[in-house]
C-alpha cells in the first residue's frame, strides 16, 4: 500500500463519518469505514516509507546491487575497516563483505518478518469474523482461547515453539505467525462487532443474505482497512522478532546471511572492530524504526487503535 | 475487596491451565519419535513397546496432559538433557537473577516513561514535546539486542565507564558488593527498559492530554490554582491507566530480557534458554517459558489488585 493510494481514498471517503451516524450507502462500504480524516501522511511517515521501500528493493535486487558474493570468505582480508579496498562497510571475521551480507541478508530477514504478518493477518481475520458474527458461545470459545496467548510474553512463546520445532526459516515463520494471530484476531473481532450494529447489516439480514455473503460482502470490506493498517504497523515488530530468533540460532543456518545471525556472529568483535560489529544491529534498528514510523503514520491517518503491543 | 481478590484469583486458574496446555503442546510438536531417540537405532520392538508404556505415550492425549500436569504441579518439569539435573531448580536459580534485572529495568521504564510522557503532554507544540515524542517512538522500535550492543561499544568497550557484561566482578575492591551489582545493572537495565519506556511514555502522554482537557481542570483553573498544581491533579487521574499498561509492559520485559541477557552475559533465565537452544535441551526451555509465564500471570494479578485499591469503581 502506498501513500498515494491512501490519499486517493481520502477524497472518496466522507470526512467525518462515524459508523453510528453515517447513513447507509447501498453496499454499506462508505458508511462503516473507519473515520478517515482529511489528512495526509506526515513527512516522517513518508521518509520512513521511502526507507522501507529501499529495504524491499535491496532484498529484491540483491544479486544485482550487492558488490560481492555474501558467502565467499577471504581469510587474508579479515575485519577490514569501513571504506577499505572497495568494502564500503568493511569485512567480517571471515573476510566476507559486510555490505553484501547486509543486502543479501535483507531477503531472509524481511521475508521471515513479512510472511508471519501475512499468514497471521489471514488467520486472525477469519477468527475475528467467525467470533464476531458467530453465536455468543462461539465468540466466547474463540476469544477466551486467544486470551491464553496473552498470558505469555510473546517473544518467549515464539522461542518455545521455534525451539520445539527445530531451527529453520519455516519454523521461525510458524512460531511468529502463532504469536501474531491473537492481537490481529482481537482487532478484527472488535471491528466486526462495531460493524455488526450498522443499519446496512440489518438490511442485509432482512433481505435474506447468508452467513458467508454477509461476512465476505458486507463485513470484510468494512473491517479490512483497519486490519490491513494494523498489520502494517506489526511488520516492524515482526522483523525485530524474526531477527531475534535468528540471533538466538533459531532461524537460518550459517553461513547464510541473515541480520539476526550476523548480529550474533559479529558481536565477538566489539573490542577489535567496534564499528563493524554494530552494522547488522543498526540495520535492524533502522528497519524497525522505519516500518514502525510508516505503520504509525498509516494508523494515525485511518485512526485505528491497536492494543498497545 | 476480599471478594474482588477471590474472583480475580479464580480467573487466574483457567489462564494457568491454558498456559500449561500451550506448553504441553510445544512438547508434543517436537518432530521425531521420542521413543526412538531415547532407545537409539538398536532398540528391539519389545523394548520400544515397554518404553512407550512407561512414558505413557500409548495413552490418549488428554490423559497424557493430565499426567504431565500433575507432575508439573509437583514441581517436576523433567530433567535437563545437558546438565543432567532437574530442570526446574536449575531454571529457578537463574530466574532470580532475571528478576533482579527486570525489576531494575521496570523502575527505569516507569520513571523514564512517566517523565517523558508528562513532558510530551505539557509542552505541546514545543521542541521538548517533539523530542520526547520522537524519543518514545524510537524507544518503542529499538530491538533490545541492537541497543545492548550499541551501549556496549560506546559506553563499555570504548569508554570503559561500565562493565561489558556479567553480573558481579570476581576480583577488585568492590567485588560482590551492591554497588558493583548496580554498576553491572545499568546498561542491560536500560537496554531492557527502552521498549516498555516508550510504550509507557505514549500512554502517559495520551491520558495526560485527556485529563488536561477534562472539565475539572477548567474548574481548578477558574479557582486560580497554579499551573503545576493543576498538572499534578491531572497526573493523578492518569495513574490507573498508566498502572495497567506499566504492569503489562513489565510482564513483557520478561520476554525481551532474554536478548539483553545474551548480549550482556547476564546469568539469568534468558542466557540459560539461549544455551539450551544450541544443545536442544527442551525440558529447560519449557521450564523457562513456564516460569516466565507464571511470573507474568502473577504480575498481572498484582497489577489488578493495585488497580482495585486505587480505583474503587472496578471493584464491582
Amino acid at each position: 500500500m502506498t501513500a498515494t493510494q491512501l490519499r486517493d481514498d481520502d477524497t472518496v471517503a466522507p470526512a467525518d463519518s462515524t459508523p453510528a451516524d453515517g447513513g447507509p450507502s447501498p453496499n454499506g462500504t462508505a458508511a462503516a469505514a473507519p473515520a478517515i480524516k482529511r489528512r495526509r501522511l506526515g513527512w516522517p511517515a513518508r521518509i520512513a516509507g521511502g526507507v522501507c521501500a529501499a529495504f524491499l528493493l535491496a532484498a529484491l535486487l540483491a544479486p544485482l546491487i550487492a558488490p560481492y558474493d555474501p558467502l565467499t570468505d577471504d581469510r587474508s582480508n579479515r575485519l577490514q575497516p569501513f571504506f577499505s579496498g572497495g568494502h564500503l562497510l568493511g569485512t567480517d571475521g571471515q573476510g566476507r563483505d559486510v555490505l553484501s551480507r547486509v543486502i543479501w541478508g535483507a531477503r531472509p530477514s524481511i521475508l521471515t518478518g513479512l510472511i508471519p504478518v501475512f499468514v497471521a493477518g489471514i488467520i486472525g481475520t477469519l477468527l475475528g469474523l467467525v467470533a464476531g458474527l458467530g453465536s455468543h458461545r462461539v465468540n466466547t470459545v474463540i476469544m477466551r482461547t486467544l486470551d491464553v496467548f496473552y498470558a505469555f510474553p510473546a517473544v518467549l512463546l515464539a522461542i518455545a515453539i521455534a525451539a520445539a520445532l527445530g531451527s529453520g526459516t519455516s519454523n521461525a515463520i510458524i512460531a511468529l505467525s502463532v504469536i501474531l494471530v491473537p492481537p490481529i484476531a482481537r482487532l478484527a473481532e472488535s471491528e466486526v462487532a462495531r460493524i455488526r450494529s450498522a443499519a446496512f447489516m440489518e438490511a442485509a439480514r432482512v433481505s435474506g443474505a447468508g452467513w458467508w455473503s454477509i461476512a465476505l460482502r458486507h463485513v470484510l470490506p468494512n473491517a479490512a482497512p483497519a486490519i490491513v493498517v494494523y498489520c502494517t504497523a506489526l511488520i516492524g515488530l515482526s522483523i525485530v522478532y524474526a531477527a531475534g530468533l535468528g540471533f538466538l540460532g533459531l532461524g537460518v543456518a550459517p553461513p547464510t546471511a541473515e541480520w539476526g545471525l550476523m548480529v550474533n556472529d559479529l558481536r565477538q568483535f566489539t573490542f577489535s572492530a567496534p564499528g563493524i560489529s554494530l552494522v547488522p544491529a543498526v540495520v535492524i534498528l533502522i528497519a524497525s524504526v522505519a516500518f514502525n514510523v510508516f505503520g504509525d503514520g498509516l494508523r494515525d491517518l485511518l485512526d485505528v487503535k491497536g492494543d498497545g503491543r | 475487596m476480599t471478594r474482588f481478590l477471590l474472583r480475580r484469583l479464580g480467573l487466574a486458574i483457567p489462564t494457568l491451565l491454558g498456559v500449561s496446555f500451550v506448553i504441553f503442546v510445544t512438547i508434543r510438536i517436537v518432530p521425531g519419535d521420542p521413543v526412538a531417540s531415547l532407545l537409539g537405532p538398536t532398540g528391539s520392538p519389545e523394548a520400544r513397546a515397554e518404553l512407550t508404556t512407561k512414558l505413557g505415550l500409548d495413552k490418549p492425549i488428554p490423559v497424557q496432559y493430565v499426567t504431565w500436569l500433575s507432575r508439573v504441579g509437583q514441581g517436576d518439569l523433567g530433567r535437563s538433557i545437558a546438565k543432567q539435573t532437574d530442570a526446574l531448580p536449575y531454571v529457578w536459580e537463574a530466574f532470580r537473577n532475571t528478576i533482579t534485572l527486570s525489576l531494575f529495568a521496570a523502575v527505569v521504564a516507569i520513571v523514564g516513561g512517566i517523565a517523558l510522557g508528562v513532558i510530551a503532554a505539557t509542552r505541546r507544540g514545543k521542541v521538548a514535546s517533539a523530542i520526547s515524542s520522537g524519543v518514545s517512538l524510537f524507544a518503542v522500535s529499538a530491538p533490545q539486542y541492537s541497543v545492548g550492543l550499541i551501549l556496549i561499544v560506546y559506553l563499555a568497550a570504548g569508554q570503559g565507564w561500565f562493565p561489558t557484561g556479567g553480573m558481579r566482578n570476581t576480583t577488585g575492591a568492590d567485588a560482590g558488593t551492591t554497588l558493583d551489582l548496580i554498576r553491572h545493572l545499568w546498561l542491560p537495565g536500560i537496554s531492557a527498559a527502552l521498549v516498555p519506556l516508550g510504550i509507557i511514555a505514549r500512554m502517559v502522554r495520551s491520558s495526560m492530554l485527556d485529563a488536561l482537557a477534562a472539565d475539572f481542570v477548567e474548574a481548578l483553573r477558574a479557582r486560580g490554582l497554579p499551573e503545576w498544581k493543576i498538572r499534578w491533579h491531572a497526573f493523578h487521574n492518569t495513574l490507573p491507566s498508566v498502572l495497567t499498561i506499566a504492569g503489562l509492559q513489565v510482564g513483557y520485559l520478561l520476554g525481551g530480557v532474554i536478548f539483553v541477557e545474551v548480549v550482556f552475559s547476564w546469568p539469568g533465565l534468558g542466557l540459560v534458554v539461549f544455551q539450551s537452544i544450541s544443545q536442544r535441551d527442551l525440558p529447560v526451555i519449557q521450564a523457562g517459558v513456564l516460569v516466565s509465564a507464571l511470573a507474568f500471570v502473577v504480575i498481572n494479578l498484582i497489577v489488578d489488585t493495585l488497580h482495585g485499591l486505587l480505583d474503587p469503581r472496578i471493584r464491582r
